[in-house]
């Protein structure tokens, strides 16, 4: 048996500053996350970094007291390099830099997409799933195949927790955004006429935002509205995960990212996973925002394939996309 | 309009994500029945509505293509009611097997790449560019099928959406031979597409940019 390794890693590539520390069999020895959370408005970057740097010392320090931990029994440091917002990233990564240096460990270089789908797997025990990946910033169908997670659809404007959370900003709902359109969506009755729009393997949610909103400035039901927004946008999601799942032939189908938590979104996957005789699972609520177990978790798996960076080199990637990540350790 | 084959009996030759196809025999000869099944995680008047509006528009768009010289099965019959479309039967691999199992296809590419400029220069977007789409009952004649997302338009958006799906196809399936293949798909469109095609590569780059993360230095089209 190998020797146990622990890493530290973190997460900043948005609104959540998180610090996780998981060892290497996969126990998640700690998990601390603060989600910074505009008073009004989307998130903007720079307070967002601001918020970062505000919470940073004390949600590590958190962190290796809730593992029991001292720096000294950390192996390795984890950092999420992108793909995000560059204020953000930058944050999180001089921390990391700053803890390599300081106690003299090796740095690792981690995605955030490959992180989430990393935790997906973990949680589920799944090994070759086809994954849908949703969250505030991403809206991707991938698969493994021959060294890399490779996309097999996406959304072509923005993404689905975007959506969501941009329709809640209009019609005035308060924050968090995505859970209460799901709330107000289980009291719709009506479904209204919206645009369904998908491009081959390719969903696109831009002329379905601005058709809600509209529909919300003629005064239609707000519940019937979320109904009718989230029926057509997950529609469309499980129609192109379908077409995936078909095309890969993959016999699991796993749901993560901070979308996953919505039930009527893993009610429509789960019937997809079904027909094509594929097992369904969901990241646990706890794992699917962002978070800094996910990032020590495939630090771990990083690390112990010899997968590290120069802190001389390790520049945050705003647009680091998940198929250019070489993944060894599958 | 409905099909007097909907008491059909034929073998099911495949089930894909979105439709089965049946063999069946038609006045005697050989055809393929394709029928849009129910989708049970779409609310039922969606349902219906999509499969209604995607039947009767593969056969639109399909005979579009026919009539302006590109080849795709011939229809005998539809039932848009019923989701059902009953069309010449082509036998063949898919491009997708075809190049997966390492053929030399790069002139078959190239046809493709002509054959796609020619619907693009007709205003007819296919909307599922993928090597799974295409089959290839001989070298000199790649069929194109499944136009049920295709749409009547000649907007760059629309065109470059479909040029980036026939690139993303190559890269999800065909990864290792992306450049190769992407460029015997670019001579032949850009034989019937002529200076157009400039256009249409600079479109596909701001999409790719768009939606999606993509790293800037990568950003450049192959």
């Amino acid at each position: 048996m190998a020797r146990r390794v622990v890493v530290l890693g973190i997460e900043s590539t948005a609104h959540t500053f998180g610090c996780g520390i998981v060892d290497s069999s996969g126990n998640i020895l700690a998990n601390v996350n603060n989600t910074y959370i505009p008073a009004k408005g989307g998130i903007h970057p720079r307070e967002s970094a601001q918020h970062h740097s505000d919470v940073a010392p004390r949600v590590i320090r958190t962190a290796l007291s809730e593992a029991k931990l001292s720096m000294d029994q950390v192996d390795a440091i984890a950092v999420s390099l992108g793909p995000g917002l560059g204020p953000c990233l930058r944050v999180g990564a001089t921390i990391c830099r700053a803890l390599a240096v300081a106690y003299d460990k090796p740095l690792i270089p981690v995605n955030h997409a490959v992180a989430h789908i990393e935790i997906a797997k973990l949680t589920t025990g799944f090994k070759d799933p086809l994954i849908v990946f949703v969250s505030g910033g991403n809206t991707i169908i991938a698969a493994y195949s021959d060294g890399r997670y490779r996309v097999f659809g996406e959304t072509l404007d923005i993404a689905l927790g975007n959506l969501l959370d941009a329709f809640a900003r209009e019609a005035h709902l308060p924050h968090p955004g995505g859970p209460r359109v799901e709330e107000l969506a289980k009291k719709g009755e009506r479904l209204l006429k919206l645009p369904y729009i998908v491009k081959g393997q390719d969903v696109s949610y831009s002329g379905l935002l601005t058709a809600a909103v509209k529909l919300l400035s003629e005064g239609h039901r707000i519940e019937d509205l979320c109904y009718s927004l989230q029926e057509y946008a997950f529609s469309m999601l499980a129609e192109v995960a379908e077409r995936a799942l078909a095309y890969t032939e993959k016999k699991e189908l796993v749901l993560t990212g901070g979308v996953a938590a919505n039930s009527e979104l893993q009610r429509k996957l789960m019937m997809v996973a079904e027909e094509h005789n594929a097992k369904f699972g969901v990241v646990p609520k706890a794992l699917s925002g962002d978070n800094g177990a996910m990032i020590a978790w495939t630090g771990v798996l990083a690390y112990v394939h010899g997968v590290t960076i120069n802190v001389e080199k390790s520049y945050v990637k705003p647009r680091w996309r998940l198929d250019e990540v070489d993944i060894p350790w599958i | 309009m409905r099909s007097i084959y909907l008491g059909f009996e034929g073998k099911i030759i495949k089930k894909g994500a979105e439709a089965e196809l049946y063999l069946i025999d038609f006045l005697g000869i050989p055809a393929i029945l394709k029928k849009r099944i129910p989708k049970p995680y779409r609310a039922k008047e969606l349902d219906a509505h999509i499969r209604r509006m995607r039947t009767s528009h593969e056969v639109t768009m399909m005979f579009h293509a026919r009539v302006c010289g590109v080849p795709v099965p011939a229809i005998y019959d539809v039932d848009p009611d019923e989701g059902v479309i009953i069309m010449e039967y082509i036998p063949g691999p898919t491009l997708k097997e075809m190049t997966l199992k390492d053929y030399e296809v790069s002139s078959i590419f190239k046809l493709v790449g002509f054959y796609v400029g020619k619907m693009h220069l007709n205003n007819i977007v296919h909307g599922d560019l993928t090597t799974a789409n295409i089959i290839v009952p001989e070298p000199e004649k790649p069929f194109f099928v499944d136009f049920g997302l295709a749409e009547r338009t000649g907007e760059l958006e629309a065109i470059g959406t479909d040029v980036h799906l026939m690139l993303r196809a190559l890269e999800s399936t065909h990864y290792s031979k992306v450049k190769e293949l992407f460029n015997a798909f670019l001579r032949g469109y850009r034989e019937i597409m002529g200076g157009k095609v400039e256009n249409v590569l600079k479109k596909v780059q701001e999409i790719r940019r768009r939606g999606r993360y993509v790293e800037e230095r990568r950003a450049k089209i192959h």
